[in-house]
């Protein structure tokens, strides 16, 4: 009887989404907008050499990007962990570099690395890091005070603190930044091989999509939602292998005084420096041309000094506003969709069969093949654009805050077992609490992810805005605006990112003080 | 001092070049590894340059010639100017647009004579002249608006009475009904429709006046200098597969799909690709004076339509000096 009631949900689950999928695809036969199952598996039976081929390419480069990327974030938040003073200079140059649009970064990669699988991995590993990295900081610092007390006792230092302590409840975390990273990194690839690879996944989607070739093009999307979900999948088992203890109650005083108004100034001025220290180190690499590689100087002139400076200036006031107008609506629906359907998983689990492969399946299919659909449903106007954003940002909230809720410290839930508390009554009271601090590290994260998908979606469906900018930009070389583009995104990112760090300070510092540094 | 990993791949096609080849040409000398960077995905849209590639033109020529597939974010100008690229393909409003941004690049040879670019529509609700087009829907990137823009002007048709919707570079807009009619190019979304059963009308935009030259060959100014040699002889073979491509569509179509197994093409499609496509790049012209060649009267009338685009340049920007060495 176990058996049967473990296996019948997820078997269900996918029954009613492969119905669901075929009664979608008959309704709109003839529109080439998609294609059923029956199709796209006679399209697989018909292909498996190409299809396997591009599959083995791409999931190459993927798994490649996922290690380096998720190394990188693992290096840095232990930096972070025993250099404190590291800490906002670390979390500041990674939130540059992830803010980077593709669109700039992928010929430039392609010039310093030539022809072959090196663009796709870096961009890959990119698609990645960050979204490991902001939560693993947040589960190093989910460590009850006592712990800490006992290490301090013994005389040990950081180090030991990180070995012992931290990098044990960082662990689910750990987990939740890689589960967020496994369809990441396959899309990554996939876009990555834009940038003029020879074979792989991204270049059957965009020849299938020109030719016409709907079958092709779903399946080519249902093997990287496949992919995707497999890994997905396959980490969410060696996370329920590993963490068997019960998470520890998190006890711990709040911290003292806020810093000075000096150094908070002091931190963003050195994150500056730094930032345009690495811009100009990067412009030395042998390959980077002036024509193509701007240096700070020349976004400055571009801005302030050049003929068609106020021109310039207009055209970026003129595309941010445009973008501004899409950003926070699908900013805040992405972050309250994913909490919403964490809440609405914990509290009907059998949901998540049906929920989670349509949510791993959003992100790892590239927008190019989805948009027509929701083209068709929302329309090209607000609403389209706003619900395209929110699918692409709700992805990492909805999977850090179901790791989040699973936080929720064992003993209290005994109590409330012990008063025959319901589901609804622990939710309030135990798990959305115990959410919160996974909850703030993916509304963090959330914000340049945000603001690149409202590029992405502006430049392939409404063409207006940075994105559209961006990508105008690029096709007539005028690359002083690009970059200029860039840094106008960048700096937005940062400041927003900034905006929900004083949120999370005030309300953490209540439910979390020790993810509250003084 | 660019990138030992282009050396390297160079080395990788010749290998697989001198699988193909006589044993004879392999060992004759030490060829030269140039790249040439295509514009887009591969396509019969090369098939020239695959054929120069296959009978060994190029190696003949002492040039061991490696193609670099372009794509949806893979710019042709960039590896040009750093020199990881001796020629790319481009179009004259790029190639004009980057060299206002003080790239300096010449033309150095045309393939698309007339521009692909034309206007798409179902025969049930056709756009067959520029007037047609007044009260429609257009499906194009907002990119391309300049070029609705001057067939406009070169028409004398209200430009704002046109609708513009923002659709990606695919005929499903066109198809499910959304738009009335798509930019797009002669040889790619009509060709697609014709082998899904839609047979589309086109109006080509080269027929009303829009003379911009397209799949055009660009190097900069210093490899015009110090790299002659070199250009001379990647033209020649450029020439040369042309030529063949020209004789036999189907053969080139065939060879495109059997030399690129992964990029998955349907030989239907290349066929009808390659087929179309001989009309834009062969002309009364380049039978007289060979394939790739200008006139300075096209080159006026580009000058001309450039200047629609909002881009002002002068013939210099074009250099017949390759082609003629080439022919001479």
């Amino acid at each position: 009887m176990m058996r049967v009631a473990s296996v019948g949900p997820p078997l269900l689950g996918g029954v009613l989404l492969l119905i669901g999928w075929g009664a979608l695809a008959a309704v709109l036969r003839g529109g080439h907008l998609i294609a059923g199952p029956a199709e796209v598996a006679g399209w697989i039976t018909a292909n498996p050499g190409l299809l396997g081929r591009a599959l083995g390419k791409t999931l190459t480069n993927a798994t490649l990007g996922f290690l380096v990327g998720n190394l990188v974030a693992m290096a840095l938040a232990g930096v972070a962990m025993i250099w404190p003073r590291l800490l906002n200079l670390i979390s500041g140059l990674a939130l540059v570099v992830f803010c980077l649009p593709l669109i700039a970064t992928g010929p430039i990669l392609r010039v310093l690395m030539g022809p072959g699988d090196g663009p796709q991995i870096v961009l890959a590993a990119l698609a990645v890091y960050y979204t490991t990295l902001i939560p693993l900081l947040t589960g190093l610092r989910a460590t009850p005070a006592v712990w800490l007390d006992l290490v301090h006792s013994y005389g040990r230092g950081r180090w030991s603190e990180l070995i012992h302590v931290r990098a044990r409840t960082a662990l689910p975390y750990l987990f939740a930044g890689l589960q967020i990273a496994a369809p990441a990194a396959f899309l990554g690839a996939m876009v990555g091989e834009f940038t003029g690879a020879e074979q792989g996944m991204g270049v059957l989607t965009i020849r299938f999509m020109r030719a016409l070739d709907v079958p092709a093009l779903w399946a080519i999307a249902v093997a990287a939602a496949a992919v995707s979900m497999v890994v997905y999948g396959a980490i969410g088992a060696v996370a329920r292998m590993v963490l068997h203890d019960r998470p520890p109650v998190i006890l711990s005083p709040p911290r003292g005084k806020p810093a000075s108004g000096l150094s908070r100034l002091s931190q963003p001025a050195l994150l500056i420096a730094a930032v345009l220290v690495l811009w100009w180190a990067g412009m030395a690499l042998p390959g980077m041309n002036p024509f193509f590689a701007k240096s700070p100087q020349d976004v400055l002139a571009a801005l302030t000094t050049a003929p068609q400076a106020a021109a310039t200036r207009d055209t970026l006031w003129t595309a941010l506003t445009e973008t501004a107008v899409f950003l926070l609506p699908g900013y805040v629906a992405g972050l309250m969709l994913g909490a919403g359907l964490a809440i609405a998983l914990v509290l009907v689990p059998n949901l998540s069969t049906l929920v989670m492969p349509i949510a791993v399946a959003l992100r790892s299919v590239p927008i190019v093949t989805t948009a027509p659909l929701i083209v068709l449903f929302l329309g090209r106007g607000a609403l389209g654009t706003i619900s395209l954003v929110a699918a692409m940002v709700f992805f990492p909230t909805l999977v850090a805050c179901l790791h989040g809720m699973r936080q929720a410290p064992g003993q209290i839930l005994d109590v409330f077992h012990i008063y025959a508390a319901g589901r609804l009554r622990q939710m309030v009271h135990i798990r959305v609490p115990a959410m919160l601090p996974a909850f703030f590290a993916a509304a963090r994260m959330s914000v340049p992810a945000a603001i690149l998908a409202v590029t992405v979606v502006e430049w392939l469906t409404t063409g207006r805005g940075l994105g559209s900018l961006m990508a105008l930009s690029a096709s007539v070389s005028d690359y002083n605006m690009l970059w200029a583009a860039v840094a106008v995104v960048t700096t937005i990112s940062a400041l927003c990112y900034a905006g929900v760090a004083v949120i999370e300070r005030r309300i953490l510092s209540v439910y979390a003080p020790e993810q509250v540094r003084p | 001092m660019s990138c030992p990993i282009l050396t390297r791949r160079g080395m990788l096609t010749a290998a697989a070049g001198a699988a193909m080849l006589p044993f004879a040409r392999q060992a004759a000398h030490a060829a030269t590894p140039v790249s040439l960077q295509l514009s887009w995905l591969h396509s019969v849209q090369f098939a020239g340059s695959y054929l120069a590639q296959k009978n060994g033109w190029w190696q003949d020529a002492g040039l061991d010639v490696s193609l670099l597939q372009g794509g949806p974010n893979a710019p042709v100008e960039p590896p040009v100017v750093s020199g990881s690229a001796l020629v790319g393909i481009s179009a004259a409003d790029y190639t004009a647009a980057a060299v206002a941004q003080g790239a300096k690049f010449k033309i150095i040879g045309v393939a698309m004579q007339k521009n692909p670019f034309a206007i798409a529509s179902l025969s049930g609700n056709p756009v067959t002249t520029p007037a047609d087009l007044v009260g429609r829907k257009i499906g194009m990137a907002l990119a391309n608006t300049p070029v609705l823009q001057a067939l406009c002007i070169l028409n004398d048709v209200d430009f704002d009475a046109i609708e513009i919707v923002p659709t990606q570079y695919s005929a499903q807009p066109l198809v499910s009904g959304e738009v009335d009619c798509l930019l797009c190019w002669e040889t790619d979304l009509p060709v697609a429709m014709a082998i899904n059963g839609i047979e589309a009308r086109t109006m080509l935009m080269a027929d009303h006046g829009y003379a911009v030259h397209s799949q055009t060959y660009i190097a900069t100014e210093d490899s015009l200098r110090d790299r002659r040699a070199e250009l001379v002889a990647l033209m020649s073979g450029e020439l040369r597969g042309w030529q063949a491509y020209q004789t036999d569509t189907d053969a080139a179509a065939e060879l495109t799909v059997k030399m690129f197994p992964d990029a998955g093409l349907d030989l239907a499609t290349q066929k009808l690709q390659a087929e179309r496509q001989v009309p834009l790049m062969f002309s009364d012209l380049t039978a007289q004076r060979g394939f790739g060649w200008f006139s300075d009267d096209s080159v006026q009338a580009n000058i001309k339509t450039l200047a629609l685009l909002g881009r002002e340049v002068t013939p210099d920007l074009w250099d017949r000096s390759i082609l003629e060495e080439v022919h001479g």
